[in-house]
């Protein structure tokens, strides 16, 4: 029984995964085309017929078009590890989804025979290490983007692999750092546990921990490897990075596990730091539940995670990527010691917090929001004080600025 | 202007300031400029329903035409400057004896390949007449490359399709002086 | 347990003709290696027919598919050419060893072993083997030191150790270890924590063991960046000191 159940969630996990990376990149291509001030894919939608459906139809057309285009093998890779790097890199990226809950749990009186608990909306429930299941299976993906890079045998695509590696490294130490803030607080590695923990409390972590959150976003970004860190495959510098030399299918896969990757992102993003299922006053906090409030969980998570994802693609378009020095000064020397302040403080509010809140007569929560803002100022006011000045070369407007009789050329007509 | 120059003014830039070193103010610049143009007017033209409207047509380089004068006999006199200007090489003239008094030579063929053209407009910058002229047409297709080929015929007839819309750059000037005025 | 000293030896034997023809050496070409592949199957078929069962049908064919695995794994990062494709084989017996915690109940085990080992110091492995030496010409790649002695060392230490854990390992201290895994495995599924228990045990009955080993890694931290600068100063290259005279014996003949 046990068995079947893991089968019918694997099956729902990567059909919902697959169907929502295709839907998602027709999303991307919306939003670029928004934000660009354009309509975006508009005109596919039924198949033979002529019925538009808002371009609906386009992840179709697209999936079509990459299974059906000719799967090119450049004649000087090194065969074996060309096949393997997207493998790797894709069933890396699939493996994650086997601890991330999607949900809570369904209503008890819902099972099969000789099921002891209510069903969890997670694959593999009850994996007492879940978060560092996260981070293990993350690090296999970064084998993908190595072995394609070097397989390629291709300068550019080499240096993406590079790139990548050591940027998927550096950053996985902030992520870390940011997340055992709230393992801390929580007291478990189980994501079920953290988000249950939230829920009681009615407190979400980013209320309570700004400065572990900031931490791990940051380092979510980089890890995901979206702008404004998208340094392995930067197309004006390196073609393509490590995918220059995919095409078909292989791309396919490429492309759809940094997708998932992405997705994984957000889900964490949402689970550690803004409440998982939880919304005040609609899903309750329990963990007996009605259909309803297990609907109402399922959809209040996705929901944030959709947010969470449309925030990606919305800096996409927002900032400029940074430098690759930029990218490591940033992860070893700003983001980082902010890990590691975090959790120092963070050991020690575990420590004597509650104490003192009771010595002042406030809650514990409010107490902790406290500290942990106090803490997010001091750092925020630390980094200014130690970052070196930075000229502002942003454009701008203003008498000092324009020089007299130019004035007319430069406003737009 | 030498940078020593008196009438140049150095400015400093200024560094940020404590926020723009957290990043927070530039950061919020750009999603807030993203963010306006997300919900903003849309730009794009969809084009086989809607047909783009050129704002200004005396300026576009589309198709060629040749002019024809008021008594609708083309303008060209067959001096081969347009061909010669021409960095592609794709316009061909055969000249030939004049059939009216008031010039020596007129074209007895005039061909442009419109798929070799690069839409330069050098050929309209040389022609002492105005008798060569691009249009705002800007979706040119065809189904083979001879049909690209256009002769005079058709370039005359591209001036007939799209003088209204479009007067000659010359429309109103009166025709130069002929030879037979002449001192 | 296992079954007899006569099957085991013979294994051993096998699997030490198997590694002597399977590592790199200039003596050996293609059909010396495919013979290698041959004899190492048979040690491998050898050890495996002695092996005792393992729990289920499910967990025994899950232990039995991952350690093949591993082992040809281990047998590939030896004997391959290419110090590229070693570090991946490599990668592959610890994803195995990760794989038997696992099976053993030992979440935590496993899941560090990928994310420390497969995931950080092989990656920059890697990158030290892409960058330095793309096309893994050195002849300390394509010939191994000493070949003969070191196949038949190891594997009669297999052979010994095999013998020496199947006697201990009776039937039911085997059926024993099966049984705590599944235990393991299923008080985890119901919600228990040996997570827990495993945090218990390092940092209290072998607190001074971490704390000694968390010290000698900071020390040797310390020793990296004291001679990374201390050669930096003397206007040194580490990468230059570092390099061995290239002898390039393909490209002579």
């Amino acid at each position: 029984m046990f068995l079947l159940e893991t089968l019918i969630k694997t099956a729902l996990v990567i059909a919902g995964l697959m169907t929502a990376a295709a839907y998602l990149v027709l999303l991307e291509r919306w939003m670029a085309a928004w934000i660009q001030d354009r309509l975006g894919p508009n005109r596919v939608g039924i198949p033979l017929t002529r019925i538009r459906l808002f371009g609906l139809g386009q992840p179709l057309a697209d999936g079509v078009k990459f299974f059906f285009k000719e799967e090119f093998t450049p004649s000087h890779v090194d065969k074996l590890l060309y096949f393997l790097g997207p493998a790797v890199m894709f069933t890396a990226a699939v493996a994650i989804f086997a601890v991330v809950p999607f949900g809570s749990v369904l209503p008890s009186e819902f099972g099969l025979e000789g099921m002891s608990r209510p069903i969890e909306l997670v694959v593999a429930p009850g994996v007492d290490v879940a978060v560092l299941y996260v981070f293990a299976a993350g690090s296999i993906a970064v084998y993908g983007a190595l072995l394609s890079g070097w397989a390629s045998n291709n300068k550019y695509s080499m240096y993406g692999g590079l790139r990548g590696a050591a940027q998927l490294i550096s950053y996985e130490l902030p992520l870390g750092l940011g997340l055992v803030g709230v393992v801390l607080a929580s007291g478990s590695l189980r994501l079920d546990v953290i988000i249950a923990q939230q829920a009681q409390s009615g407190a979400w972590n980013v209320a309570l921990q700004p400065l572990g959150f900031l931490v791990f976003f940051v380092a979510g970004f980089a890890e995901s490897g979206r702008l404004p860190f998208d340094l392995p495959e930067t197309e004006q510098e390196l073609v393509g990075g490590y995918h220059t030399e995919y095409s078909g299918v292989k791309l396919l896969l490429i492309l759809v596990s940094e997708f998932l990757h992405m997705i994984v992102a957000s889900f964490l993003i949402v689970i550690l730091f803004f409440g998982g299922w939880h919304l005040w006053g609609v899903t309750g906090s329990g963990q007996e539940v009605t259909w309803p409030i297990a609907l109402a969980r399922v959809v209040v998570l996705l929901g944030k995670v959709l947010l969470t994802i449309l925030f990606f693609m919305l800096a996409r378009w927002s900032w400029p990527r940074f430098r690759f020095d930029q990218l490591m000064a940033l992860a070893w020397k700003v983001i980082l010691p902010l890990g590691m302040v975090n959790l120092v403080v963070l050991v020690v509010w575990v420590e004597y917090g509650a104490k003192m809140a009771a010595a002042l007569g406030i809650s514990n929560i409010a107490a902790m929001a406290a500290f942990g803002w106090g803490v997010f100022a001091a750092s925020a006011a630390v980094v200014v004080w130690l970052v070196p000045g930075e000229p502002d070369n942003r454009p701008r407007r203003g008498p000092a600025w324009q020089l007299g009789p130019t004035d007319e050329e430069e406003t737009p007509q | 202007m030498k940078p020593d120059d008196p009438r140049v003014r150095w400015i400093d830039e200024p560094e940020l300031g404590p926020l723009g070193r957290v990043y927070v103010p530039l950061a919020t610049e750009g999603l807030a400029t993203t963010l306006r143009h997300l919900f903003g007017r849309k730009k794009t033209v969809q084009s086989p329903e809607e047909r783009y409207v050129s704002p200004a047509p005396l300026i576009y380089r589309g198709v060629h035409r040749l002019n024809r004068d008021s008594q609708g006999r083309v303008k060209c006199v067959a001096c081969f400057l347009c061909a010669t200007a021409c960095p592609a090489h794709c316009i061909d003239i055969v000249a030939a004896e004049s059939p009216w008094p008031d010039r020596d030579k007129y074209p007895e063929s005039f061909t442009i390949d419109e798929l070799r053209c690069i839409y330069c407009g050098m050929c309209e910058e040389a022609c002492p007449v105005d008798a060569i002229e691009l249009t705002s047409l800007y979706d040119l297709s065809g189904k083979s490359r001879e049909e690209m080929i256009f002769d005079k015929e058709k370039l005359l007839a591209v001036y007939d399709m799209t003088k209204d819309a479009e007067p000659m750059r010359t429309a109103g000037v009166p025709e130069p002086r002929r030879k037979e005025d002449g001192p | 347990m296992i079954g007899s000293i006569e099957v085991v030896s013979i294994a051993t034997v096998a699997g030490a003709i198997a590694l002597g023809l399977l590592v790199p050496s200039p003596r050996h070409g293609a059909r010396a290696r495919a013979l290698g592949v041959v004899a190492g199957a048979a040690s491998l078929g050898l050890f495996g027919s002695q092996l005792p069962g393992w729990g289920g049908w499910l967990a025994g064919g899950v232990v039995s598919v991952v350690s093949v695995v591993t082992l040809v794994a281990a047998v590939g990062t030896i004997s391959s050419r290419n110090p590229i494709h070693a570090a991946l084989w490599f990668g592959l017996v610890l994803l195995g060893t990760a794989g038997l915690f696992l099976v053993a109940g030992a979440q935590f085990l496993a899941v560090a072993t990928v994310s420390v080992y497969a995931g950080a110091i092989l990656v920059t492995f890697l990158f030290v083997l892409m960058l330095a030496q793309p096309e893994g010409r050195a002849p300390y790649d394509r010939a191994s030191t000493e070949p003969l002695v070191a196949s038949a060392a190891g594997a009669v230490m297999v052979g010994i150790l095999s013998v020496a854990l199947g006697s201990a390992l009776s039937g039911p201290a085997v059926e024993a270890m099966a049984a705590r895994g599944a235990a393991a495995r299923a008080e985890a599924i119901d919600g228990g924590s040996p997570l827990v228990h495993f945090g218990r045990e390092l940092f209290g009955r072998h607190l001074i063991a971490v704390e000694v080993a968390g010290v000698l890694l900071f020390v040797a931290l310390v020793g990296a960046v004291a001679i990374a600068a201390h050669v930096r100063e003397r206007g040194g290259n580490l990468e230059v000191a570092d390099r061995e005279p290239q002898m390039n014996t393909d490209e002579h003949r």
